[in-house]
């Protein structure tokens, strides 16, 4: 969804997390990890925290994962230490562990601020396709030349 | 005049509403303790790590200071009761001394300093870089996964260290014992066992966990205070820390007047 400016798309995406808040799961820098938890604990908290997967379970879940990007070597480290795809990477990554994913990408241009076009979005969502229900991107309508690949 | 009266009019408000709101607080973090919903995975998880802050990275200081100082504190209170004749008493004083008064006393003190300091900081920082949204925006609750485990390590890591602090300095008081009334372990332990009071240890249990709720809870509810600033962070860390070192000294003094009544 495409928006002219910053107030619109605010209240579109305030108005439309709201409605899923239940299986929301948002993906946006004012949604960021958990500063002082490991990667692989940012993302397992969600399946531990409501469905009281063990840690051992968690996180090898939490690796499979990561290993469809081939990124399992970040799963020890902190945020401040990720770089910008990575980050995106483990957001996406906690937001698909929500139960019946609506996934919700806020603005990812502003979070992987190196990347041109939509072709590592389609990537990175295309790989991990299984774990979510829907996924909705909100964005600006000048950024529209930057989508090519999904369709919004 | 009329300022200075209005003056301490608004402290006393100030006060009486800092001391309702963490009653308040307190009163939430309670009622989420018993119910056990609150408990999953994740809060396990943060538990265990919060124990290995608190309680087994100090260990090393810990031991250090408790040896140090409790060996010493021994020597000289086992010299004043040869010195004044009290030996028959020896056992009750140790006792009232070391497991009542100084173990909790060490203990919450040394715990506050690290650890409640490093809890406050980290809750502003969370709310400072928003971390505290994340957490409601993945349906969350704050309580259950950031400040009940802090607060239960709080309780957990004052009792097992106080005890930890009492065992070290007990077992240093035998060496002075012997030393200075020709005690053998035998005598030592009976010494001590027979003016174990029962009251005694309930009150220091009771203290104890009353120390390490505080402990934690505050810094919890003043790192809340901080606003989306990163300068709020050390007024929150500064204004939290008086009000543990304020709720250590009120602990003690209602523990004092109760051991009087």
């Amino acid at each position: 969804m495409l928006f002219e400016d910053e107030v619109t798309l605010g209240k579109a995406l305030n108005d439309f997390t709201s409605q899923h808040k239940k299986n929301l799961g948002l993906v946006s820098l004012d949604v960021p990890l958990l500063s002082n938890l490991d990667v692989w604990v940012n993302i397992a908290l969600i399946k531990q925290y409501h469905e009281n997967l063990s840690a051992d379970k968690a996180q090898k879940l939490v690796l499979s994962y990561l290993a469809r990007y081939g990124l399992e070597d970040i799963s020890n480290k902190r945020n401040p230490a990720l770089t910008n795809r990575e980050r995106f990477c483990a957001m996406l990554l906690r937001a698909a562990m929500v139960r019946d994913s609506m996934v919700v990408i806020d603005r990812p241009f502003t979070i992987i601020p190196d990347v041109q076009d939509d072709r590592f979005i389609y990537d990175t969502l295309k790989a991990v396709d299984d774990s979510y229900r829907e996924c909705h991107i909100f964005d600006y309508l000048w950024s529209k030349d930057r989508y090519r690949m999904i369709d919004l | 005049m009329f300022n200075a009266i209005v003056r301490i009019g608004a402290t006393t408000i100030n006060v009486a509403r800092t001391f309702r709101d963490t009653l308040s607080f307190a009163s939430t973090i309670i009622l989420k303790m018993f119910n056990k919903n609150s408990y999953n995975s994740a809060t396990r998880l943060v538990l265990v790590h919060q124990i290995y802050f608190t309680s087994v990275q100090i260990l090393p200081l810990f031991i250090g200071i408790s040896i140090i100082f409790g060996t010493l504190l021994m020597g000289i209170v086992l010299q004043i009761i040869k010195n004044l004749g009290l030996a028959e008493h020896l056992g009750r004083i140790i006792m009232d001394i070391v497991v009542t008064e100084l173990a909790p006393f060490v203990t919450v003190l040394l715990i506050a300093l690290r650890s409640s300091s490093a809890i406050n900081a980290e809750i502003a920082v969370m709310k400072v870089n928003r971390e505290l949204n994340t957490l409601d925006k993945f349906n969350i609750d704050a309580v259950d996964y950031l400040f009940l485990p802090r607060v239960i390590n709080g309780v957990i890591s004052v009792v097992l260290l106080s005890a930890f602090f009492s065992i070290l300095v007990l077992t240093s008081g035998l060496l002075f014992s012997k030393l200075l009334f020709g005690l053998s372990l035998e005598s030592y332990s009976n010494v001590l066992l027979s003016s174990a009071n029962f009251y005694d240890i309930v009150l220091s249990l009771v203290k104890c966990c009353t120390f390490g709720f505080f402990i934690t809870l505050i810094p919890i509810r003043f790192g809340l205070n901080a606003t989306n600033d990163l300068t709020s962070i050390p007024i929150s860390v500064l204004n939290g820390m008086v009000d543990v070192f304020i709720a250590i000294i009120f602990i003690e003094v209602l523990s004092l007047i109760l051991i009087f009544i």
